[in-house]
């Protein structure tokens, strides 16, 4: 199993992919921040609840380990690694089990760079305009952990998703739909429904208080259960499935 | 000896097709086995089920007398190749090798020993999406030949190679071989791997249509062995006492029916005959394949 993850891990060094899921994280990370930072005015982001949604914006860490875990999964499919892969281990539940820890590992290390550049912009901000930081280490504790262990679970999800949808396409459309597009009108049109779902149990996991939204430890345990229920769909999925 | 593949009754069913139907075979250490079939005639299918890529529908195939996926160390048993394109373009040779190789314990200096068996040491660090595919082709091998099987598996190897890339194939499968170890290749050209197999399985439509050593299926179906000899008319009385028919030909050449070249030169020598010429006519060897997986006139 040791060796299946470093073959893993591997595999998601090896090509530019992971490079350029990286650099959309830091891109879009700069992007939100830097306009949440500017743009507000100074009376607005003295307000702690504020303050915790500017430096939040490192959860978006949580959509590219989700790709990366999808990646992990649908580019064997695409390229056809699948097979050899299937060849030299043709324990499957051992393969999906190495790609859940590493989808973990890759996710974990996306947050901290996704959280760690948002704290940096923030801070240069916040002092910048010389706006005092009203976060307390509390608050500051349960953002890092909310935001570490929630992009380790999104990069599990994505390899669960990638288990469910093969094809590569299809899987990234899929998240980015429901993520950006589907929860949100769920969560707008059905609140007590949308606070289940997985992007804003996440919102809810680091602290984030704003109306509808559950407390942090649900939130992380209802972010656990998709993660749990998308990873075991795969795991059946991956098992059943002949390989062409 | 123990057979290195024995499958049996095996069948493959989806939906309403059924793809492999009810087919047995074994194959013994040491020889080189053509799989051969028209496209669409099973032959994969066959293949993923014999190395549990896919379920049989029912029957059972073994390797070394296990499933595929209960065999110890699978890849130091047997190494397969199924597709010549199964690589991550934006990766490397070394790399792709490497994702394998660790996955089961192998070295990395393994990696390299393969790489510069298969010719692609240069190459190694490049990424394959610049490779030529009888670069690919070499690549797959590689990673076959990682942990050292004893049984090798390559569906349709010669596909697209140029003819340089088929003789160095035909070579490699050769002295594989030659060390006691086992080849299963398939193909739908039996020109392809007529030169390097022991004997051929001919499927069609899932079924199996012929087993037979190579020399017997020419028999079988009175392919011609084309010679040349100063003393023509006594090689030909000599074939005729072995009850072979022979037809000579308008440029001084006979034409022997239904025997391989072997059983002529054989006869030739114990004659005292020489030879100055001795060759299976290849295209009839051709036409009884094209024959036997041919669909019946309805």
């Amino acid at each position: 199993m040791i060796s299946q993850i470093r073959a893993e891990l591997l595999k998601i060094r090896s090509t530019r992919t992971t490079l350029g899921l990286l650099l959309g994280l830091i891109g879009l990370v700069l992007l939100f921040s830097l306009l949440t930072g500017l743009l507000s005015s100074a009376a607005l982001l003295s307000v702690k609840e504020n303050q915790l949604t500017l430096v939040g914006d490192g959860t978006i860490a949580g959509v590219f380990s989700a790709l990366a875990g999808i990646m992990l999964v649908t580019s064997e499919y695409r390229f056809g690694t699948i097979r050899p892969t299937f060849l030299f281990n043709p324990n499957r539940d051992r393969v999906f089990g190495s790609k859940i820890v590493a989808g973990a590992i890759a996710g974990f290390l996306f947050g901290v760079v996704g959280e760690g550049l948002v704290l940096l912009v923030g801070t240069i901000i916040l002092s910048a305009r010389s706006i005092p930081f009203a976060l307390s280490g509390g608050d500051l504790a349960l953002l890092l952990v909310g935001t570490l262990i929630g992009s380790a679970l999104w990069g599990v999800i994505g390899v669960g998703l990638g288990a469910i949808i093969p094809n590569q396409v299809g899987a990234v459309i899929i998240l980015l739909a429901w993520g950006f597009v589907a929860e949100n009108i769920i969560f707008g049109l059905l609140p007590s429904v949308g606070r289940y779902m997985p992007v804003h149990a996440q919102n809810a996991m680091i602290g984030l208080a704003s109306a509808h939204l559950l407390g942090a430890g649900p939130g992380a345990a209802v972010l656990v259960a998709w993660t749990v229920v998308l990873g075991a769909a795969g795991l059946f999925l991956l098992r059943r499935r002949d390989v062409s | 000896m123990d057979p290195v593949v024995q499958s049996e009754s095996l069948t493959k069913r989806y939906g309403s097709l059924l793809a492999v139907d009810n087919l047995s075979f074994t194959l013994a250490p040491g020889t080189i086995t053509g799989f051969l079939g028209p496209n669409g005639a099973g032959k994969t299918t066959t293949l993923r089920m014999l190395l549990g890529l896919a379920k049989p529908t029912s029957g059972n195939a073994v390797i070394f007398g296990r499933h595929y996926s209960e065999l110890d160390n699978p890849p130091m048993r047997v190494g397969a190749v199924l597709e010549a394109t199964d690589f991550h373009p934006g990766r490397s040779a070394r790399d792709h090798l490497l994702t394998l190789s660790r996955a089961v314990g192998i070295s990395d200096s393994r990696v390299d020993e393969v790489l510069e068996l298969v010719e692609l040491k240069d190459a190694s660090k490049r990424r394959v999406k610049g490779y030529s595919l009888g670069m690919r082709q070499r690549l797959g091998l590689a990673a076959a030949l990682l942990g050292d099987p004893d049984l090798l598996i390559l569906d349709e190897p010669a596909n697209g190679l140029d003819p340089e890339g088929v003789r160095w194939l035909r070579d490699f499968m050769r002295s594989f071989a030659a060390r006691g170890r086992t080849v299963l290749v398939s193909s739908h050209v039996l020109a392809e791997v007529a030169q390097t197999v022991d004997q051929v399985l001919i499927i069609g439509h899932g079924r199996l249509i012929a087993k037979s050593s190579l020399a017997e299926l020419t028999a079988r179906v009175g392919g011609s062995v084309r010679v040349r000899s100063p003393k023509l008319s006594e090689l030909a009385q000599a074939l005729h006492k072995e009850g072979i028919e022979t037809t000579a030909t308008n440029d001084h050449a006979l034409l022997a029916q239904g025997i391989t070249s072997e059983r002529v030169g054989d006869i030739a020598f114990a004659s005292g005959i020489p030879l100055h010429e001795l060759a299976s006519e290849g295209s009839s060897l051709e036409e009884v394949f094209l024959e036997l997986t041919s669909e019946p006139e309805k």
